[in-house]
């Protein structure tokens, strides 16, 4: 390996790989992302999903899959202008060079990695239920976030290996239900004309719409893989390949799992279980124990969201982290441990965040409002992600021209024009169909203004004299 | 001698590379290779801690870590300009322990110079920290430099 000498001082020249040592290779990336995305929603939506379409719900995944696949194919061309690990934040800035937009998109980010993560976490209880009955849901979910943010605090999960291993698990859960999806057609049980049987409330073109704008939930999380964007040897090659690679494959499992699912499971039963995959393997259609699989398969499925969890929790302290480097949140968010480099006040806070919605979902319930936190929560995350997917592509059309090479990679336009639409015709009817989740989305952006508010008013004694806030982002941009 | 400094971007990797030049003597040094590690999958990969940049690229919007290890690792280099060795700068990526002490072997260091970044109870009861797994498994002899004892704390 060689290496840069001191003179001149610091040089490493950011564009040569000869000096710099990346360690995300392509076949890490896809597995990354397969992993965040497989996690995300298959095991804790499905039953929704099944219960908004009815016997057809595959056909709702595949274009949730669909549009999603084409906002990371956006993502995929903006990564290999800008391999750095900002995400969309960064991208809109690029594009529109409006910091209170960029602002608004980095709070929409935080945003829906907390409802995310709450979300799984509700998903995580319903499975755990199934191992051990005794202890209360909300206690599990709020044990399951205050664990993952201490294992994240130590970075035991920084291991690229421990990552593969948990994804090659949950793609191993997936597997056995194809398994049991392709004995019970060799049984010859499969009536496949369940597969067009739509079972919606309102029109057969709304169910759809609704089971798509769930669907999505399961692709989310697909966009944390910017995280490693900076580490990914030679990205503008690996980068496109990997990400949509990844989200491709997700995507077939996802559809082949809902298949089988509407194939061996009545669809009342999907609709109404808490851990909707269970009831595939509870129905008893390989010759194993069904007390063994059922044990067996909620375990893989708790190994799945919890992968899914922890890049969501790595999110929400980088982001923090990185708005207080940028003076917009307060400085302890920045903190970093001594021994553990982690930043301990930006993961416990987001902890805290994601525990307080989960008790003020649990106190609605008790107050009889009546919320599906797990619906909600999938629902908050989906109408900030879709907002976010859609300003992304915008920006992606508007770069280019910019930043290109030989070896950028670039989107077809039509398809980026479709992935728009897509959004925002999802995003509409989201907001339409559950205005409530409006209260929701209000708390946490004003969560991320009062931080900034805090910081306005109280932070000035951390930044250098004479310096107003952000002339450090103008000066990046000199 | 070829040396490896290890850098995590903490003040207290700094006081380990003046350490070594407090006793070490220049002449027996042939080169000085400085080694900052990114932990890719970490919550903050690098964290500069050293570099009076103001953290130029470690924005949100730019959350750029290798620009903080190249920063980080400016600082420790600067620190042997003009003492004798030959300084090189290396940016690794992977499981700081692992990649420090592949360093080593790859460069056949005679020394590896390492900080610890904790006292006491959270060294103990968490899992081996980096200067720990590099003192078990490096192919040459290594210099943990610690924190001196704590004081009581300054009111800031």
């Amino acid at each position: 390996m060689a290496d840069a000498t001191i003179d001149p001082p610091s040089e490493l020249d950011p564009g040569g790989d000869r000096e710099l040592k990346r360690s995300i290779t392509g076949k890490l990336l896809f597995f990354y992302v397969l992993g965040v995305v497989l996690g995300s929603g298959i095991y804790v939506l499905i039953g929704l999903v099944a219960g908004a379409v009815g016997g057809a719900f595959w056909i709702a995944f595949a274009v949730g899959v669909t549009v999603a696949t084409i906002t990371g194919l956006a993502y995929a061309e903006l990564v290999t202008k800008y391999p750095q690990a900002a995400g969309a934040a960064l991208y809109v800035h690029k594009a529109f060079r409006n910091h209170p937009l960029t602002f608004l998109i980095t709070v929409s980010m935080l945003s829906a990695s907390f409802a995310a993560a709450g979300s799984l976490a509700t998903g995580f209880a319903a499975y755990f239920k199934q191992v051990w009955d005794l202890p209360p849901a909300l206690l599990v979910t709020l044990v399951f976030i205050i664990l993952l943010a201490i294992v994240n605090f130590i970075g035991i999960t920084e291991s690229v290996v421990t990552n593969m291993v948990m994804t090659l698990v949950e793609v191993a859960g997936l597997v056995i239900v194809m398994i049991i999806g392709i004995v019970y057609i060799g049984q010859g049980k499969a009536d496949f004309g369940i597969l067009v049987d739509f079972q919606t409330k309102e029109s057969a073109l709304l169910g759809v719409i609704a089971g798509v704008a769930l669907a999505f939930f399961a692709m989310t999380g697909f966009e944390n893989a910017a995280n490693v964007a900076e580490e990914t040897v030679d990205p503008a090659r690996t980068f496109p390949r990997a990400l949509v690679g990844g989200m491709i494959a997700a995507g077939v499992i996802y559809v082949l799992v809902a298949m089988v699912s509407a194939l061996t499971v009545p669809i009342g039963t999907l609709q109404k279980s808490d851990a909707a995959l269970l009831e595939v393997v509870k129905a008893g259609i390989l010759p194993v124990p069904v007390g063994f699989m059922t044990i067996l398969f909620a375990c893989i499925a708790m190994v799945a969201i919890t992968n899914t969890t922890l890049v969501a929790v790595v999110t929400q302290s980088r982001i923090l982290y990185g708005m207080s480097k940028e003076d917009v949140v307060p400085a302890p968010f920045g903190k970093i441990h001594a021994a553990r480099r982690s930043p301990w006040f930006a993961l416990i806070f987001a902890a805290l965040v994601v525990c307080a919605l989960l008790i003020s979902g649990w106190l609605l319930n008790r107050a009889g409002v009546g919320v599906d936190v797990v619906a909600r929560l999938a629902t908050v995350t989906v109408i900030f992600t879709l907002f976010i997917y859609a300003l992304v592509i915008i920006s992606a059309l508007k770069l280019r021209g910019q930043d290109e090479d030989d070896d950028t990679f670039i989107a077809p336009t039509w398809l980026l024009l479709i992935g728009i639409l897509g959004n925002l015709v999802l995003l509409g009817y989201v907001l339409y169909d559950d205005p409530a989740s409006l209260y929701w989305v209000a708390a946490l952006l004003l969560l991320g203004l009062a931080l900034f508010l805090l910081e306005h008013f109280f932070g000035k004694r951390d930044r250098p004299a004479g310096r107003g806030r952000g002339d450090r982002i103008a000066r990046n941009e000199a | 001698m070829h040396v490896i400094v290890a850098t995590d971007g903490s003040k207290q990797s700094l006081l380990a590379a003046q350490h070594l030049m407090a006793f070490a003597d220049p002449a027996r040094i042939s080169d000085v290779t400085v080694v900052a590690v990114i932990r890719p999958l970490a919550a903050v990969a690098f964290a500069d801690e050293l570099s009076d940049v103001d953290h130029p690229q470690t924005t949100s919007e730019a959350l750029s870590f290798r620009q903080a290890a190249t920063n980080a690792l400016a600082v420790i280099a600067a620190e042997f300009e003009g003492w004798g060795p030959t300084v090189h700068q290396q940016i690794l990526s992977g499981s700081p322990a692992n990649e420090i002490i592949k360093a080593a072997e790859a460069a056949d260091a005679g020394l590896v110079v390492v900080a610890a970044g904790s006292r006491g109870l959270s060294e103990t009861v968490l899992l081996g920290s980096t200067a720990q797994r590099v003192q078990h498994y490096a192919p040459c002899p290594v210099l943990v430099v610690r924190p001196a004892p704590r004081k009581r704390r300054r009111p800031s």
